[in-house]
């Protein structure tokens, strides 16, 4: 190993942090650009919240296996507690509420329950035994625990939200080996529910949001208008895009919410292809060091929170980007470390941080292994 | 676990455990793999779409602006550019009481306070209707058409119900000009009537919208000619008029007015009424005015020979009918004198000494036995009589009785007649140079010259003094005829014709101004013929249109007619 470096600076997961801080330098410059080329409102704030959370990261990331065993399922119920405390105080102000008001903190608790869900079924998984992965007690314990909380997320209602808590909780079942058929017969249930539900459960304007993935053209200044200047905005950026600070979609308002949902579209159209590229480029590193991660964890309790966290942050990025190229409905979904907006930024950063412990879980085991 | 329990455990049910455990591992390893895979997948997806959309730059970039200035109906311009016809973007006020969704109240005011308000926006509307209306959940027009500042204040009205669609008008900036030529477009966006319905697919085309259609009007003879229309006809209290202005040489119609005009930015019954076109709809006996056609086919056919010779001008009794003059004009006339007198004796005599089979050729190719030849649609068949003309018919016809046709007729006639012979289709479109028709022959280059003498010599000293505007060399017949009616002609209506063309010595436009039903007024000296009200328009209008159209007034220039005037004593005082 060369000595150059010292090594408490070299052992620090710089895969991880150079691709994750190019990711948000560039995305403060998108928001430089969309917020009409100026710092405030967007840029600076998404600067500072970033900071302050990845100290967060860092200080989740020292804790202990130990401790998590110790926190997981009381972090769990609290998480699941304000929950129902959003839920009360919207009841009683009449009205949907989805975060609460600690201080100058605005406290998002559906946000937390993403990564509570990963390491609390983590940590069942860890202590159920591995005969009995295939019986109904491997099944039923977690599906409670995954449906509590999507419940009181859907009355919000939160789709985006509560689709993320299914499928972070999901994926962690599957990593913990129960029987591939269980999934298949869900996936199979779904297909048949999903189609009975488009016709008979969801609204007219809900159909049309959907009716309208497949075909946008249909009506471009009514639903399909998102979607249509959204992939407008990509289209025009052409292969370089039209230069920093020179966006038309985003500058003259065609453009919904360009600094969050649609800040893709806007990065895309001032840097084109390349900027797109870039930032998947981005992504595919974060990921790849993420299930490296998860991969090289020699235990449960490690892989599956390591794999839960890595399928949480996919998820943020998979849909926002399709939502944007036109291939998924519009839902609410910013895209992590580029858009504006705390909470979601606060979820990602927390799993970062959960897989940074991993991290440091896997590398401190081989050495004290050794000795 | 190591290698110690592991053997202290083999063949117990811990062996079992392990693999488990070990089979586990290696599932969770496999499916972490998958799960990377689909991510992969998914990664994959995204990039080829965002290759594909980015790749497809431009497709998406909504309207070009060459689309976007694109008329939603070409324009319509005269022969110098002068828009005649444009798309008119407009707004109107619609009522969609499904607009906040069915079965849901569709205002969100009670329809009393809207009405009120709509009222107050627009005080011609009657507000107990518009109440009904919003009431009944009827969806419709409120309101044709709207102003944009009053869009506005319909939209600030908050009602999701009144909608202010926009709409493309036909807008015709001139007004009432050329009526009958452009016609209007209708509800369902075609043309109707003029030419809007014969270029209605060249101007619904996208391809060739963009670029305006030149008619072969020019604006301010058509102007010229429609104000003197409407100054002659309402000074004899005429039922309508009719006038052409047409190049001799092309076949290019200058201008061409039916009086009264509709008003094609309003249509309504009253202009429904009005869109009948006089000049090429309507057919006319139109009297003397056909004689001088008759005289060229005699010269042409060698009949009439010497001008100085006398025709007998006593009444002509054939069978148990006389034909007279409307005035004992002497025993005898040459043919100079009967132009200029307009004598139905003498062209009855001509007629006859040319003979039918002649007199019907020189119709027939002049164009008179079919459809005025012009592009515009509403053209009058007109009343022919056939192949057999007996002895008397054949008179009249000489004279302009028993044969009925448009204007039109009478002016492409004219038009073969000075321009040294030749006939063309009249058009309204705009000629190029090279675009101009070959036309036929109908009389000889000689018989042409002589016939621009004789019309000369008819509005210099006959019939037609009052069209002989100073220095322009006009030329000219008058005509005037009973209109037929039941039972016969009536002696109280009658239609008077001056057919013209100048500068005599080089013929370059026909000019034919009609009244129909006149009456005797102080203006036309108590008079109903055309010599006192349609010579009188030809005379005000040749001076304003002259100078425009390139004829310049020149008293030094003239036909030659020094060999024709020792003929005629009216001549020498």
């Amino acid at each position: 190993m060369n000595r150059i470096v010292p090594e408490p600076i070299s052992r620090q997961p710089w895969s991880l942090f150079v691709p994750l801080l190019l990711l948000v330098l560039f995305g403060a410059a998108v928001l430089h650009s969309a917020a009409g080329g100026s710092m405030t409102p967007y840029a600076s704030s998404h600067l500072v919240r970033f900071g302050v959370f990845v100290l967060v990261a860092l200080a989740l990331s020292f804790m202990t296996r130990r401790f998590v065993r110790l926190v997981a399922y009381p972090a769990y119920v609290a998480v699941l507690l304000l929950l129902v405390v959003v839920e009360a105080m919207g009841a009683i102000g009449g009205g949907s509420q989805r975060w609460i008001n600690i201080g100058p903190l605005v406290l998002q608790p559906s946000e937390l329950m993403k990564a509570a869900i990963v390491v609390v079924l983590a940590r069942f998984f860890e202590t159920l035994p591995v005969g009995m992965v295939n019986t109904w007690r491997a099944l039923v314990p977690p599906l409670v625990m995954i449906g509590l909380p999507v419940m009181l997320v859907l009355t919000q209602p939160d789709l985006g939200t509560a689709l993320a808590i299914l499928f972070g909780g999901g994926l962690v079942m599957f990593f913990a080996g129960l029987p591939l058929r269980w999934f298949v017969g869900a996936g199979a249930a779904g297909a048949l529910v999903v189609p009975l539900a488009f016709f008979f459960l969801l609204q007219d304007y809900q159909q049309r949001r959907i009716t309208t993935l497949f075909d946008p053209g249909a009506d471009p200044l009514g639903a399909g208008y998102h979607i249509t200047q959204s992939k407008i905005a990509i289209g025009s950026g052409g292969w370089f895009g039209k230069g920093f600070g020179n966006g038309t979609q985003s500058h003259l308002n065609y453009l919904p919410e360009p600094h969050t949902d649609f800040v893709f579209a806007t990065m895309a159209e001032e840097w084109g292809l390349a900027g797109g590229l870039f930032v998947l480029l981005m992504y595919l590193l974060i990921l790849r060091w993420g299930f490296a991660v998860a991969l090289s964890s020699e235990d449960r309790l490690g892989r599956l929170i390591a794999a839960g966290a890595v399928a949480t942050i996919f998820f943020y990025i998979a849909v926002n980007l399709l939502m944007v190229m036109g291939f998924a409905p519009v839902v609410g979904i910013p895209l992590p470390f580029l858009s504006h907006g705390g909470s979601a930024l606060l979820t990602v950063m927390i799993c970062i941080g959960l897989l940074l412990m991993v991290h440091r879980w896997n590398t401190r085991v081989s050495p004290r292994g050794l000795s | 676990m190591n290698a110690l329990t592991l053997d202290r455990a083999l063949g117990s049910g811990r062996v079992q455990l392990v693999n488990i455990r070990r089979e586990s591992l290696a599932r969770a390893r496999q499916r972490l793999l998958l799960v990377a895979a689909f991510f992969m997948f998914v990664a994959f997806v995204a990039l080829v779409r965002l290759v594909f959309v980015g790749a497809d730059a431009g497709a998406a970039t909504g309207t070009p602006l060459a689309q976007a200035l694109l008329p939603a109906r070409g324009e319509i311009t005269d022969r110098n550019g002068v828009p005649l016809a444009r798309a008119f973007p407009a707004y109107s006020l619609w009522f969609n009481p499904d607009a906040m969704g069915e079965g849901q109240s569709p205002l969100v005011d009670t329809p009393v306070r809207v009405a009120a308000r709509l009222h107050a926006i627009f005080p011609d509307l009657d507000e107990e209707r518009l109440r009904a209306q919003l009431a009944a959940g009827r969806a419709g027009y409120l309101r044709r058409r709207i102003l944009p500042e009053d869009a506005n204040r319909v939209h600030d009205l908050g009602e999701i119900a009144l909608e202010t669609p926009r709409e493309m008008d036909r807008h015709y900036p001139q007004g009432t000009l050329a009526a009958h030529v452009l016609g209007y477009v209708g509800a369902d966006g075609h043309g109707r009537l003029g030419m809007e319905q014969v270029l209605d697919a060249r101007l619904r085309d996208p391809a060739r919208r963009a670029t305006p259609v030149p008619l072969s009007i020019d604006m301010r003879v058509q102007g010229a000619l429609e104000d003197e229309l409407e100054r002659g006809m309402k000074l004899v209290a005429a039922q309508g008029a009719a006038g052409i202005v047409l190049d001799v040489d092309t076949g290019e119609v200058l201008a061409l007015a039916s009086m009264p005009e509709f008003n094609p930015n309003r249509l309504d019954a009253v202009g429904a009424q009005l869109m009948f076109n006089r000049v090429t709809n309507q057919v006319y006996e139109l009297g003397s005015t056909f004689k001088p056609l008759t005289i060229a086919a005699a010269i042409d056919a060698g009949v009439v020979r010497d001008f100085g010779a006398r025709w007998d001008a006593t009444p002509v009794r054939v069978g148990r009918f006389t034909i007279n003059d409307s005035h004992p004009l002497g025993s005898t006339l040459n043919i100079p004198q009967m132009l200029m007198h307009s004598s139905n004796t003498v062209t009855a005599r001509v007629a006859d000494e040319l003979g039918p089979a002649r007199l019907r050729q020189t119709m027939i190719d002049l164009g008179m036995n079919q459809r005025p030849a012009i592009e515009l649609p509403a053209r009058g068949y007109p009343i022919w009589p056939g192949d057999n003309w007996p002895r008397l018919q054949n008179m009249t016809i000489g004279f302009g009785h028993g044969v009925a046709v448009t204007p039109l007729h009478l002016a492409s006639a004219y038009a073969a007649m000075v321009n040294g012979g030749i006939w063309r289709p009249a058009t309204m479109h705009k000629l190029a140079p090279g675009e101009v028709p070959q036309g036929r022959r109908v009389f000889k280059e000689s018989t042409s010259s002589r016939m621009r003498q004789l019309l000369r010599m008819t509005s210099r000293f006959g019939t037609g003094r009052n069209a002989d505007a100073p220095g322009y060399r006009v030329g000219g017949k008058t005509g005037s005829a009973e209109k037929p009616g039941a039972g016969g002609y009536q002696r109280s209506a009658i239609v008077s014709t001056f057919a013209a063309a100048f500068p005599m010595d080089r013929p370059r436009y026909v000019v034919i101004a009609m009244l129909d039903e006149p009456r005797g007024t102080v203006a036309s000296s108590y008079q109903r013929t055309a010599a006192w009200n349609a010579a009188p328009i030809v005379g005000r209008l040749v001076p304003r249109i002259g100078p425009i159209l390139g004829v310049r007034p020149d008293e030094t220039r003239d036909v030659d007619i020094s060999d024709l005037v020792p003929l005629v004593p009216e001549a020498q005082r």
